[in-house]
């Protein structure tokens, strides 16, 4: 084995020397927009790609190692992992960032196509996967079990061309890896925080020191409006003469909406504290305006802001030495809009209108300054989103509830949209009383759940007629959990994963988008009977204290007190490890 | 066969047969004294914080400075509203909201209720918490008018600003809504149904439009009711509002949460029931127990908060008092520390309790140490139900006193070496005929959903009408029941009747104990007396002469001035006590209209979803029409 490995180098010494004039490529990129009401859009994205070969040989360049090694161990073909934060404010900000393909439910969401020929081991590589995720990430990957796991059909298609990517590594390994099998989790309740962004930006090749990831600091990406982090490797196949040439691409993203006033702040002074009351602008056409009475005016125009204030940190030069060739930062503001760029060697490229392009520079701090001014035009009018969706429980009490999903179409031509849903299994969904206010169910892929083992699956194909607004409703049942299955701090509730809309691409002689894009409705939180469990404990104790008080009246005399509190003790253990016997039993 | 041989031995015992009164008016007075020992020193528990996140009074509040310029503004603002019209004001508060960059809708509803229209419009926003995950959150109420009909004229000014403030923090867990309700019992009741609700089924009754906008489970809310006028007025003290409808309070710990903070980081003392200058002595948590009782028992909103417990949301009115020196900016940064505390909240509250009786701002008695004194007083009436069972159960004395006595047959029972004789008459149980006792029963409590019915749907005008020929009909109705049925009825059949009657009485006040413990306890109370109603001796003034049997009336050994003398107290307590009767009195008592109580319980019924109603009319109201008859029963009876 060793020998084969140590023949094996020479080879990979070559065909790193070969690989390394192309298919290693790393390409960065931050795309800023201001909002209305005072956000700032941000979008970084980071792409890097190693060539099949070298993945196979495990040589790798741009392409982060330690998430390579995770694919290739669980034959992972291709990989959306999501971490988010947040709402985007569709009524405001108009349609989301990147149509919505680098945005997660709430808390982590993780979907993959997964080598294998059937279908336990699918499972036993989709475990891996999470546990080797949770790893990487410091996310609690890992408790993406089958409970939680589920393989939709309409929702998700490969972006990468995967059925090329097999034809390939059948052909270097010589074996076949069986079908591409597609797993998807949620963890609506994770919190994601700074923990999980430090490896994200350890997975790049300036590792956060240099580029445009040298703006990314844990405290002001987490105190945005909205925020969504996402990793994404597929494989990109092009015919090259007869045969075909394969890439893995990495995307890694982190798209956030800032508030400009809050971002700015002080770091040493973060409180919003009233202001001084000459620092507020004050209506003076009120009848009662005076020196004590001040009704504030709304603020009106575009506000300033300056780059290295809004993220806390200059951004530091180029990440790579040699430069490239495409322009790394770009900023969508109207034309008349003042941007002053602090830097010298900076080459400003004036794109269309409405896009300004920097290069950054190899060796000095990028900063852009934009000051406060009123446009003579009005804002520009953001796009519409596709379709709006708000997701609510509705009902109260311990024992059903009801699931209400709106959607809204506000375009003049009908949209179809798969809806998918996919819920934990002590939520019971009265399927007969699914109904839909307006529209049509074209498909239902419907798997019904398996108490412990499985949660629901609800996939849907819907189609929303023109300028209307469909509510989806079905009740539900709320299933009584064990006492040893509820977790820390059950009385909050139990968080139920955003539902999956993707809104496919409509007919183009209406005038319809002919891209598919996706939103997600936000997470729920579904309220279940809860026992007392002080007053369990209680019990134990009592328990425990009869048992000691018993089984030392049997043993009266010759042994300590000690001692049989010592024993005792064990009938509250075994209580507590029953559950652990009933999993492994599964 | 001992221990049975022994209690068959015991059931003929006279002083056991003798005992059920005594045992049920032990019941009574000790139910009745041991609410009276529960303010004694010792026996309230000082309160706690039990819920550790909520940390009360720990974070710096930052509401003032400019912001009192800002609610100066606001509050001119909010006096010119109310002096446009509703659809300017809404969309004038709408305007503010948004201003402050909240989301802002507004929603109509409107009931019917005994011919009147109970209509507004709710306007409310949302804070969303930037790093809130939207799966909870908490509610800010100033509702437009305040519960005393006042225009909140400050309360919503200083919600409008703390509006303005809250937004600039980025801190939230939760969502925060901001609703400003039309009144303070329908709005709030509209808009937390609405939310709860998926589309809102309008009905002739009910119209209520759904929200546009909504944000996750609701974990609390604070209501500020403050109506001094635009040009301010500063409060002495903060009274806090709690009761919900029916009886349910909000966790203990939200209430605590307030006192603490209005007490220790304000400096702004606190009351409950508005009761002055608590002593925490014997007579004032006296008075707030009785307070509380009162209160709790009538069921209807107290306040804004009220219509959010039916739905398991914790939620507080506080509401300014008198005349002093604390300003609105106090009130602003009491209500803002209230949220910043329920936004440390990781769960429900749920660690402290939800059945107390509070005697004061900081003591209170738990559901372990109250409870019993209802089901004390609803025992007492279960124990005669017993005893006339049994009694029931007894063959009726010889039918012929005149013939000669024949001796008792005896029955031996062994049980090893225990032998023992028992008279047979003791082991055998007398047929009992329960299908007529059980029909009018039945009859009687259906009966009671007559006048239900009438009062929560006539039209109101005619409501105090309606109410007095109801009165008339069931003063009239025992008399009726007793004459033309119990006539047909043996005594055995009437003590079944009101054996049935008093256990189910019995179970049902139990178990409202455990839901609204004051109604319990004050219907009990009233109920209590039918327990020892027995047939009355018979009066032949009152025989109806044609019912009147052609046998010649015995001579009786008492004057007719004797029996009077025990009928016609019982009667007039009989009467006492009627549902119609206390009600009239309670009226005259809190000097309030007839008019205006009984539309007040219609509404209540019909849109807040009070049960008070159906309590008295069928629960209350069957059982005193069935004590009546089995007492006058006797008047009546065939000689």
């Amino acid at each position: 084995m060793k020998l084969a490995v140590l023949l094996g180098l020479p080879a990979t010494i070559l065909s790193a020397v070969y690989a390394a004039t192309d298919p290693h490529e790393y390409r960065e990129h931050l795309h800023l927009k201001p909002l209305p009401g005072g956000s700032l859009y941000a979008g970084f994205s980071f792409n890097a790609t190693t060539s099949l070969g070298s993945y196979d040989k495990q040589h790798y360049r741009y392409f982060p190692r330690s998430l390579a090694q995770i694919l290739h161990y669980t034959h992972t073909a291709e990989l959306h992992l999501r971490f988010s934060l947040g709402r985007w404010d569709e009524e405001t900000w108009g349609s989301r960032p990147r149509s919505g393909l680098r945005e997660g439910g709430n808390g982590v969401e993780l979907w993959a196509w997964l080598e294998s020929d059937a279908e336990r081991k699918a499972e036993e590589r989709w475990s891996d996967l999470v546990n080797s995720l949770s790893g990487l990430f410091c996310a609690s990957l890992n408790f993406i079990d089958s409970g939680k796991t589920v393989r939709p059909l309409l929702s998700f298609d490969p972006e990468g061309s995967l059925r090329e990517y097999q034809a390939m590594q059948e052909r270097v390994t010589g074996r076949g890896q069986g079908e591409l099998q597609l797993l998807h989790g949620m963890l609506p309740h994770e919190v994601v925080c700074t923990e999980n962004l430090t490896p994200f930006l350890k997975l790049l090749p300036c590792k956060g020191k240099a580029g445009i990831s040298s703006l990314l600091d844990g405290h002001k990406v987490f105190d945005s409006e909205w925020q969504t982090m996402s990793v994404d490797v597929r494989p990109a196949c092009h015919a090259s003469g007869t045969s075909w040439e394969c890439q893995l691409e990495i995307q890694q993203t982190v798209d956030m909406v800032l508030n400009t006033e809050r971002s700015q702040r002080p770091h040493d002074d973060p409180i919003p504290r009233p202001k001084p009351i000459e620092e507020i602008k004050c209506d003076a056409s009120k009848s009662y305006n005076g020196e004590d009475t001040c009704y504030p005016v709304a603020f009106e125009g575009e506000q300033e802001w300056t780059l290295s204030k809004i993220f806390g940190r200059p951004l530091r030069a180029s990440c790579l030495a040699s430069g490239s060739d495409t322009h790394d930062v770009s900023l969508a503001v109207p034309s008349e809009r003042t941007v002053e760029v602090i830097s010298k060697s900076t080459v400003s490229h004036e794109g269309d209108n409405s896009t300004r392009s920097y290069y950054l520079p190899d060796d000095t701090d990028f900063d852009l300054h934009l000051p406060q001014q009123v446009l003579a035009s009005n804002q520009q009018e953001s796009e519409t989103a596709s379709v709006h969706a708000s997701r609510q429980i509705t009902g109260y009490g311990q024992e059903r509830g009801g699931m209400h999903t709106t959607l809204h179409n506000p375009h003049p031509w009908p949209q179809d949209v798969i809806y998918l849903e996919s819920l934990p299994w002590f939520l019971r969904p009265y399927v007969h009383t699914l109904s839909l206010s307006a529209g049509t169910i074209k498909k239902t892929y419907y798997t019904p759940l398996l108490d412990r083992q499985r949660g629901t699956q609800l996939e849907l194909l819907i189609e929303l007629p023109a300028e209307s607004t469909v509510e989806l409703t079905y009740d539900f049942e709320k299933a009584i959990l064990r006492y040893s299955e509820y977790p820390p701090d059950a009385n909050r509730g139990f968080d139920i994963p955003a539902a999956v809309i993707r809104v496919l691409p409509g007919n183009s002689t209406l005038g319809a988008p002919t891209r598919e894009n996706y939103l997600r409705t936000t997470s729920l939180l579904l309220p279940l009977p809860t026992p007392d469990f002080t007053k369990v404990r209680q019990g134990l104790a009592g328990l425990k204290k009869l048992l000691a008080k018993s089984k030392a009246g049997v043993n009266a005399g010759d042994e300590s007190n000690g001692k049989t509190m010592q024993e005792s003790s064990s009938p509250v253990k075994e209580e507590n490890g029953r559950p652990k016997e009933h999993k492994k039993s599964r | 066969m001992g221990l049975l041989t022994r209690l068959l031995t015991a059931r003929s015992s006279p002083v056991l047969l003798r005992l059920p009164p005594y045992l049920s008016a032990l019941c009574i007075i000790a139910g009745a004294a041991w609410l009276l020992v529960l303010p004694l020193e010792g026996n309230p528990r000082a309160t706690y914080i039990s819920e550790n996140a909520i940390l009360p009074g720990q974070v710096h509040t930052y509401f003032g400075g400019s912001e009192h310029n800002v609610f100066r503004a606001y509050r001119q603002e909010v006096w010119q509203l109310s002096q446009r019209s509703d659809h300017d004001r809404i969309a004038g508060l709408e305007q503010i909201l948004q201003e402050n960059g909240l989301k802002a809708a507004a929603q109509p509803y409107s009931w019917q209720v005994a011919g009147e229209e109970i209509a507004g419009t709710n306007v409310y926003g949302l804070i969303q918490g930037p790093r809130a995950d939207a799966t909870e959150a908490m509610v800010l109420i100033a509702a437009w008018r305040n519960f005393a009909g006042d225009i909140n004229y400050s309360g919503v000014a200083l919600v409008l600003t703390l509006a303005r403030y809250l937004k600039r923090w980025s801190i939230w867990s939760k969502d925060i809504v901001v609703l400003i309700p039309d009144d303070s019992t329908y709005g709030p009741e509209a808009w937390v149904s609405a939310y709860h609700s998926t589309t809102s089924t309008v009905t002739s009754t009910r119209n209520i439009t759904s929200l546009p906008i909504k944000a996750g489970a609701l974990q609390g809310a604070v209501a500020i009711d403050y109506p001094a006028g635009p040009w301010g007025q500063r409060f002495e003290k903060i009274d806090v509002v709690y009761d919900g409808i029916n009886g349910a309070l909000p966790n203990l710990d939200l209430l605590n949460t307030a006192i603490n903070i209005a007490n220790n980081q304000m400096g702004v003392e606190s009351t409950l029931h508005n009761v002055p200058n608590h002593q925490d002595n014997y007579l004032d948590r006296l008075t707030m127990l009785t307070k509380g009782l009162i209160t709790q028992s009538v069921g209807h909103a107290t306040g804004p908060h009220s219509a959010f417990m039916p739905y398991h949301i914790d939620a507080i009115t506080l509401r300014t008092v008198g005349d002093g020196w604390h300003d609105e900016m106090t009130l602003g940064r009491t209500a803002e520390s209230m949220i910043r505390s329920i936004n440390n909240l990781l769960e429900h509250l749920h660690q402290s309790f939800f059945f107390y009786v509070l005697l004061g701002p900081y003591s209170f008695v738990s559901i372990g140490n109250y409870l019993p004194a209802a089901v004390i007083v609803a025992g007492g009436l279960t124990v005669t139900a017993l005893a006339m069972w049994i009694r029931s159960g007894k063959a009726a004395p010889s039918p012929a006193p005149g013939k000669k006595q024949v001796p008792e047959k005896l029955e031996v029972l062994t049980d090893g070496d225990v032998v023992a004789v028992v008279p047979k008459s003791e082991l055998e149980t007398h047929e009992r005929k329960m299908f007529l006792p059980a029909l009018i029963l039945v009859g009687v409590h259906l009966g009671g959903f007559v006048p239900l019915y009438l009062l929560n749907n006539i039209s109101a005008p005619n409501l105090p009408l309606t109410f007095y020929n109801i009165s008339a009909v069931t003063l009239i109705l025992p008399l009726y029941l007793a004459t033309h049925i119990a006539r047909h009825t043996s005594p055995q059949q009437l003590q079944t009747l009101q054996s049935f009657s008093l256990l189910l009485l019995g179970a049902t006040l139990s178990t409202l104990a455990t839901l609204n413990f004051s109604l319990a306890f004050l219907v009990g109370l009233l109920c209590s007396p039918l327990s020892f109603a027995r047939p009355l001796p018979r009066l032949p003034l009152l025989q109806f002469p044609t019912k009147a049997t052609p046998t010649t009336p015995k001579p009786t050994t008492d004057p007719v001035a004797a029996r009077l003398a025990i009928s016609l107290p019982a009667i007039l307590l009989y009467i006492a006590i009627s549902p119609p009767a206390v009600l009239l009195a309670l009226n005259a008592y809190f000097g309030k209209p007839l008019a205006w109580t009984l539309l007040e319980m219609a509404k209540g019924w019909c849109a807040q979803g009070v049960w008070t109603s159906l309590v008295i009319w069928a629960v209350w109201w069957p059982a005193w029409v069935v004590g009546g008859t089995v007492m006058l029963s006797g008047t009546f009876r065939a000689a």
